[in-house]
This record gives structure tokens, sequence and C-alpha cells, in this order.
């Protein structure tokens, strides 16, 4: 139970600043308005086009991009999870959260809590935005529910990875070109935005495995088409399997980072 | 008295074959203000971490309170308040953020934590200021703030490492107020670390010289003082010729006079074994006798400077040390900051 608490009170530490950070706090909601409304609106020519709807399995383009928008959002989120070690290190918090009878796993935990719950509050803001644009959600409230659940598992497996190269690399300048270099190629070799459909054979072999679309998958289901568990399923154990598996290596590098 | 601390033949090598404390051994009693002295990278700091768990010594036992510090360091911190070299502020939260969160980190209860905190906030004089941003408070807020936070719980051993660093004389002089109403108040044993001589004498009970990860001098700063040397009365006379010569000898033959030169200058260097202020009448009414008048009389006892550069050699490390010194410095200065 002490664990959990100290879980709690990491992640309280980064939600507080979260919430007090206002301009981040309104880019998050500007940014998906932006993609949704401008990108969405000038790609729904293509969708008028049947050829091009058969494609993205919808004629409503939005419908289609807003499962991609969110994983987006998340991902490039998550991916930062990571800095604020860096950061806790850099001003000596890191070695005061050590020197307290906390457990150790307390730490990487409450980064990835904080994560997911940053992911979770950013999607249901685009969820909201993308309603008012005209999106209707076929799973329905039940659905929102889930779409957000895929999202913060997959906000976990990011802010793990993050910080298990934090664990490592401790120049902050350093963590943030690697993580860039990661996130735009996992984003375009995934169907987050385009249709396998469309992709050139190799680029869709790359997006069949890639974890951005394994978590497009259940979300693009209860957004366009509704209810299909049988068809979301191989893709949510990947999601919640990558989830555990990143808590897990997280802790893991944390620990070894720390020990001497 | 009762140890809180003890320390045996405590070795830490880092991973990269750096020895940064040397087999040590020391203890430090109940109630006591222990101070660590010595140069940058010296170990100081590593033999701290190693006594609060935050480093897995290479060898060695570490007890506080009679507790294994090396196999049970989850009980041993919960009687360990810590304040680092520098300031380990989250300057993106309140005051009053900062103390709560350490509270709960160790696991007080949210009533604890209001009343305690109060307390604390009201002595250390932030009360006032509990709600502002930290990134808004001056220094020496930020370092009474960092102390506060770490006695949240109230520990029984209180670690200072520099806690007056760059901090000027006023604020200095506050958070020594501090520390000694801690220790009368609420009898806590506090062991800290200092680069600023003074300080060490005029609140350390005992201090330890620290240098290439061996302690090099232990004792009460008083003893260390008389044990490298006497103090230095130099008197001029007004007067020369066979009468101060006289004077002179006779002074000589006193038994506490170590040695009496006299320079070209007309001014004669009395060294004295100890307690040279008991020999200053003494040598008016020796100088009266003899007929000699005296001009101007100076004494000066060694200070804890004095004592520490006998010990530690070499005023600044980087200028007189060999350039594996400065490296080893530099290394461990690093690892600090990591």
């Amino acid at each position: 139970m002490t664990l959990l608490a100290d879980v709690w009170y990491v992640a309280w530490r980064e939600l507080i600043k979260f919430f007090r950070a206002r301009v981040r706090l309104i880019m998050t909601v500007i940014q998906p308005v932006i993609w949704l409304g401008l990108m969405g609106n000038m790609m729904q020519g293509l969708t008028q086009n049947p050829m091009a709807a058969q494609m993205f399995g919808t004629e409503n383009y939005l419908a289609f991009m807003t499962p991609g928008i969110i994983l987006m959002t998340v991902l490039f989120g998550g991916v930062f999870a990571g800095m604020s070690i860096v950061w806790d290190r850099r001003i000596g918090y890191l070695e005061k959260l050590m020197a307290a009878p906390i457990s150790r796993a307390a730490i990487p935990f409450g980064k990835m809590l904080a994560a997911a719950i940053q992911s979770g509050i950013q999607v249901l803001i685009i969820v909201l935005i993308a309603s008012a644009l005209g999106v209707r959600f076929a799973a329905g409230l039940g659905g929102v529910v889930v779409i957000l659940a895929v999202a913060m598992c997959f906000s976990l497996i990011l802010s793990g990875l993050s910080l298990t190269l934090a664990a490592t690399i401790k120049v902050q300048e350093t963590l943030m070109a690697i993580v860039n270099f990661l996130t735009m190629p996992l984003m375009f070799t995934s169907n987050a935005l385009f249709p396998k459909e469309a992709m050139p054979g190799w680029l869709a072999a790359i997006a069949s495995v890639n974890p951005v679309s394994h978590a497009v998958a259940p979300l693009r289901e209860l957004t366009i088409s509704g209810w299909n568990w049988a068809g979301m399923a191989p893709s949510l154990g990947v999601v919640v399997g990558l989830a555990i598996v990143f808590l897990a290596v997280a802790q893991f590098a944390f620990r070894r980072a720390t020990a001497e | 008295m009762k140890n809180v601390i003890e320390v045996e033949e405590l070795t830490k090598i880092y991973h990269d074959n750096l020895v940064a404390v040397d087999d040590i051994s020391f203890s430090v009693g109940e109630g006591e203000i222990f101070g660590f002295l010595g140069p940058n990278g010296a170990g100081k700091s590593t033999t701290i971490k190693c006594v609060i768990g935050l480093l897995r010594p290479t060898q060695g036992r570490i007890r506080v309170h009679g507790v294994d510090a090396i196999h049970h360091p989850g009980t041993v911190k919960r009687y360990i308040g810590y304040a680092a070299q520098e300031t380990a502020i989250d300057d993106r939260l309140t005051g009053w953020e900062n103390l709560y969160l350490q509270g709960r980190f160790f696991h007080l209860s949210r009533e604890e934590v209001l009343t305690r905190g109060r307390e604390i906030l009201e002595l250390f004089g932030l009360w006032e200021r509990r709600g502002d941003l930290t990134e808004t408070y001056s220094g020496g807020m930020l370092k009474r703030l960092d102390i506060a936070i770490a006695l949240i719980h109230r520990p029984r051993i209180l670690f200072l490492d520099e806690p007056t660093l760059g901090l000027d004389v006023q604020t200095r002089a506050v958070i020594w107020d501090y520390i000694q109403k801690l220790r009368t108040e609420h009898e806590m044993t506090i062991f800290l670390t200092t680069h600023y001589m003074e300080e060490a004498d005029a609140l350390c009970d005992r201090v330890a010289i620290i240098d290439h990860g061996k302690i090099a001098a232990l004792d009460r700063p008083g003893a260390l003082k008389a044990q490298i040397g006497g103090d230095v009365i130099t008197v001029r006379f007004l007067d020369s010729g066979p009468a101060t010569l006289s004077l002179v000898e006779t002074i000589r033959s006193l038994p506490e006079i170590v040695e009496v030169s006299q320079g070209e200058d007309g001014i004669t260097r009395i060294v004295v074994r100890q307690h040279g202020d008991r020999v200053i009448p003494e040598l008016f009414s020796l100088a009266i006798h003899h007929g000699v008048r005296i001009d101007s009389l100076r004494l000066k006892r060694p200070s804890l400077d004095d004592v520490y550069l006998h010990f530690t050699g070499r005023d600044i490390r980087e200028e007189g040390g060999s350039r594996e010194e400065l490296h080893r410095a530099r290394r461990a200065q690093r690892r600090l900051r990591r």
C-alpha cells in the first residue's frame, strides 16, 4: 500500500506542475484543433473520392484521423517523461527522493502514472473537439472510455521507453535528440494518419509491426465501426502487454542506474 | 554519551577505481554537533551519502542508532534528515508543496504534515511565503526551506552538507542560530560539513579533518588548535639596550615559553605553549621591573584555519595539488552533480 501512496505522490508533483504550466495546457488544446480543424478539412476532399473512402473505411476523414491525432498527442507527450528524471537528477531532487524511505520503483512508476493521466486529459479534450467537429464515435460513451484506457496504456509504453533512456542518458539535450529521432519515424511508419492499403508494401510491412498501429487499430474500430472485440483483441493484447513490459523495463533500468 | 553514528573501517571505491573514502572510522555522540572539514573531493559528501544510505560502501560497517545502515537503509532513513550541498527544491512548486511532499514521502499522515509543517515554517520564518512558488525565493530562503524540509519527519540526526555555502553573513548567522536551537531544544545530533573554519569553530563540539579520503585529525576545535602549536605574542618595546636584553632573557627562562626571537624591526616574537593570555600580565610586571616601556603588544592564537592548513597542507587544492589530485577533485565534483 505504501508503494501505491509513494507512486501517487511522485505523480501528484508532476500533475501540479502540468496544470500550473498554463501555456502548455493551452497548447495541448490548440494543437488538436489545428490538426483536426485544418488538416482534417483539407483532407476531406480525399475521402469524397469513393475509392479512397473505401481505403480509409469511412467517408469522414476526420473520423479516420481522430485516433491518429489521439495517439500522436500521446506519443509526443509520453516521450518527454524521461526529461523530468534528468531534471530531477540535475537539481538534486532525485537524491532527496532516494534519501526518503520510499520504494525506489515508486519513482519511475509515479512518473509514468503522471504521463498516463496527462495523456488521458489531453485525449479527453481531443475527443470533445472531434465531437464538436462532427465525429460520431460509433461505440458510444463506453467506446470513449476504452479509447481513453488504450491511450493511457500507450502512454505507459512511451513514458517507460523514455524513462529507460533517461536512466542511462544523463544529458537533457542528448535525450531530446534521441527521443525526437524515435518519435517521427514511429509516427510515420504507422497507419495513424494514412491507411495501410495506401502504403507501398515495405512500409505496410513496417506499419503492421509498429506498436503505434496496434494502438490505433482498436481506437479506429471503436470510432468508425463500433464494438468488435474479436477484431480488437490481438492489438489490445499487444498494447497492454507492452505497457506491462515497459513498466518492468523502466523500473529495472532506473534501479540499475541508481545503484552505487 | 551514547553514540548515534558509528562508522568502522569505511571504504568507498567508485566504479572508475576512484578511492573516495579510504578506511575511515569515527563515531558521533548523541546531541553532538560534529563537523567534517576538508578540501573539495576529500570524501566528505561520499561519507555522508554512505551513512544515510544513498551510496553502498565498498567495505566497512555503519550503525545509526544501533541499526546496521548498510542492511537496513529503510529504517535508518527515518532517523535521518538530510539537506544536500545544493538545495534540492522544486522551483515550480510552492514552499508548502515542497514541504508537504517530503512529509508524505516519509509516510506522515496529512494531519501530521499540517501541524508540524506550520511549526517548522514558522520557526524558519517562511510561513508567510508558503504559498509562493519557490522560484521567487532568495538564496537564503531556499536554504532555510531546504533545512526545514529535512526536519519534517523529526529526525534524530540532521546531516547538513555545506549548509551556509554561498550565503551572506546575515543568513549564515540565522542558520547558525537554527542549528544551535535544534540541538538545545530538540536534542538533535547534527553532522555538518563546511568550508568555513570559523563556522566549525563556533558551532562544532568536535571536528574531523578529512583529506584524500582519510581522517587526518579528529578532536575538539580547541584541542586541535593547542595541538598544532602555541599562541604567539608580538611585542614592540620602546626602549632598547641592556635593560631590554636582560628582560628578553628573563622572559626566555619562563616555563611556558617555547621560543623568543627578536626581529630586525624591533619586534619581539614570543611563542607560548598555551594560554598566551595568561602570560601577558606577567610580561607587563617583568617589563616594569626591568624599567622597559612597552609600545604595543598583540596576542595571536592559532585559528582553525591554521589547524586545517597544518593537516591538509595547501590552501587551494587546485593550485597546490598535483595533476592527479586536480582530476580527482573534479571527478568527485562531477559525480555530485550528476
